[in-house]
């Protein structure tokens, strides 16, 4: 990640992201009306295999969605297994929980999320991307080796929901052009 | 070029349903999608709550649009989740199989001048068609995957009888041996037996004459004569022949009495003589097979019994029955290799009779569980098993219509409980009889 970022330049972009964050996190917590808490952004430094090992787990679910506009990527939500029913209790789901409407919380969860941190993330830096619909990610049945990796850039936030166990994190790939974009914007940023 | 105009055609023509409502719910716009579908055109709909209008969702509507308008960030309703948020009929009236159309819904805000949220724009995607494929798939590949296990159950199926079908033709083939060899020896043995039996008495005649011959030698007080008689026994070693023939005679006949219990086995064993159905007390063949499996017993297990009382009898063949228990009982003793205990119990289940062999040998690992029956499966080591006893034993009890249950923990022992129905086998026109193992 360095060789793609100066130190001034992730500094600028962790601040950015922070911001976005704690609205997005806002947001969330007016519509369930339960307090979040979140993470420091973190931009990651991560090999190819510490990717991958990312999803060689059974503690979350998975969902990815891709955003297009003036920069593009996908992003991808880890949700917690366990406490998604005190989260579905908050959204006004139906308890218990069955698998059809799991999915669907997940994938609105998933939304929620995504959304709120990619708006954050772009009107912070005046870009534009629309997400597409959400869907259920497996990635145990992808081979590794199938992951676009080299060109990305990843940024990780976590929310937590006080007092239940669930928690979840957001990971937004940026495609490799969409990567030199953003260090535009940010150089215009730095130089203001 | 007339944009407006474009867009407002376009608007139409869409295969889409587009509806844009206020923070009220209230319709501000829809396009023919939805006035075709609905029967009502925007003008008469105009600024009526949606809510009210598709009752039915009202609550599921109004979650999305909040979150939108909280948000201010698209929403989806997936017709996974939500096939029918829009009670439309289906795009295929005559010939789709559904009744109702699919639909994929996108909730997005709409951003005023100072981009703040007061409207949201609905978006209708039909997608009856993909929704019915993937139904069609998803049913495709259930029945396929059902059909590959019945396929696979199948082949199992056919391994095992084709295995059960060689165990039979070895058993068949050593049967046959058996009741040849046991045919050959049982003559020379009788004749041999009677003979022996002949000899000790006419050796008794002769020793008592011997007797008496000295008596009468010493009645004479000639010492030349007695001199004579001493110097001749001394020199044949009389002493000793007289007093070891009846040993050897003796040890002989026990010998020969064992050969011929030998040889009564090797005939129970190929079931020559006695492979009738008939009733039969379990818990006396359990018991009369422990008499034979003694020598592997004693000593080293403790033995508990608990048979309930008033068993009935079962339609069986007590033979090959007594095998069972005889294989159940050596493995139980050669899995307890210092002192252990056997608990046998005995009840009655419904219409069956249930036997039970337990141990506190090892037990049994799960790998080894499921090639239990397996013919030529042993753990054992080499030339101490043939691996044959428990796969035999499963298709003598499945012959009556039986079966055998396992339980064990590894590490506490293993349990095995034969089950059989006391009316023996239900058709009995198709029993296989004795003829099948030895012809």
């Amino acid at each position: 990640m360095s060789t793609l970022l100066s130190e001034l330049q992730r500094d600028a972009l962790q601040e950015l992201m922070n911001i976005s964050m704690g609205q997005a996190a806002n947001a969330l917590a007016r519509l369930i009306e339960a307090k979040i808490t979140l993470s420091i952004p973190k931009i990651v430094m991560v090999s190819a295999y510490e990717f991958q090992q990312m999803f060689v787990t059974d503690q979350y679910w998975f969902t990815r969605q891709s955003f297009l506009g003036s920069v593009k990527g996908e992003v991808l939500t880890l949700l917690a297994r366990a406490g998604t029913e005190a989260i579905g209790e908050l959204m006004d789901y139906v308890l218990p929980l069955d698998d059809r409407s799991r999915k669907e919380l997940l994938l609105e969860l998933a939304n929620i999320l995504a959304g709120a941190c990619l708006n954050g993330f772009s009107s912070q830096l005046a870009l534009h991307a629309k997400l597409s619909m959400p869907t259920i990610f497996q990635p145990d049945t992808r081979q590794a080796e199938s992951f676009r990796w080299s060109s990305t850039l990843l940024l990780e936030v976590e929310f937590q929901l006080e007092g239940t166990a669930f928690d979840s994190r957001i990971v937004i790939c940026l495609e490799g052009g969409s990567v030199e974009v953003l260090i535009g914007k940010l150089n215009e940023l730095l130089e203001d | 070029m007339d944009l407006p105009r474009l867009h407002f055609q376009l608007n139409n023509r869409l295969p889409l349903g587009i509806c844009v409502l206020n923070a009220e719910y209230q319709v501000l716009y829809w396009n023919d999608f939805f006035s075709d579908r609905t029967g009502q055109s925007l003008a008469a709909i105009q600024g009526q709550n949606l809510l009210e209008m598709f009752p039915a969702q009202s609550r599921y509507l109004k979650k999305k649009i909040d979150s939108v308008l909280v948000l201010n960030n698209a929403s989806f309703s997936y017709w996974e989740h939500q096939p029918h948020v829009f009670p439309f009929s289906s795009s295929r009236p005559i010939t789709g199989e559904e009744t109702l159309m699919y639909q994929n819904i996108e909730f997005l805000p709409i951003e005023s001048e100072d981009s703040s949220v007061h409207n949201v724009c609905l978006v209708v995607q039909d997608v009856t068609e993909l929704a019915s494929y993937f139904q069609a798939e998803q049913l495709l590949s259930a029945k396929l995957e059902q059909e590959g296990a019945e396929l696979k159950a199948l082949n199992e199926k056919l391994s095992m009888a084709q295995s059960q079908l060689l165990q039979s033709e070895k058993m068949a083939a050593i049967g046959q041996l058996a009741a040849g060899v046991a045919h050959e020896i049982n003559n020379p043995i009788g004749f041999i037996s009677s003979n022996l039996q002949t000899l000790q008495d006419y050796a008794t005649r002769l020793l008592k004459l011997t007797e008496f011959y000295e008596k009468v030698v010493s009645k004479t007080g000639n010492d030349a004569y007695l001199a004579m008689q001493r110097d001749m026994q001394q020199r044949l070693q009389f002493g000793f022949v007289r007093q070891d023939l009846p040993d050897l005679l003796k040890e002989s006949i026990d010998g020969i009495d064992r050969v011929s219990e030998i040889v009564k086995n090797l005939k129970a064993f190929s079931h020559v003589d006695n492979a009738q159905w008939q009733p039969a007390d379990l818990v006396d063949g359990l018991e009369n097979t422990l008499k034979i499996a003694a020598n592997q017993l004693k000593y080293k297990v403790e033995i508990h019994r608990d048979y309930a009382e008033d068993l009935p009898q079962v339609y069986c063949q007590p033979n090959q029955i007594n095998q069972v228990f005889l294989n159940l009982l050596v493995n139980a003793a050669q899995a307890m290799e210092h002192k252990g205990h056997l608990y046998l119990r005995a009840w009655q289940q419904n219409k069956d009779v249930c036997i039970e062999v337990r141990d506190t040998g090892p037990g049994i690992s799960s790998e080894h569980m499921k090639r239990l029956f397996e013919p030529f499966f042993t753990t054992k080591p080499v030339g101490s098993g043939t691996g044959l006893g428990l796969s035999l034993s499963y298709s003598i009890v499945k012959k009556h219509h039986g079966e055998i249950q396992i339980h064990s923990t590894p590490g506490e022992g293993a349990s095995f409980v034969v089950i059989l129905p006391i009316t023996g086998p239900e058709k009995t026109a198709d029993l296989p009889g004795s003829e099948q193992l030895i012809s």
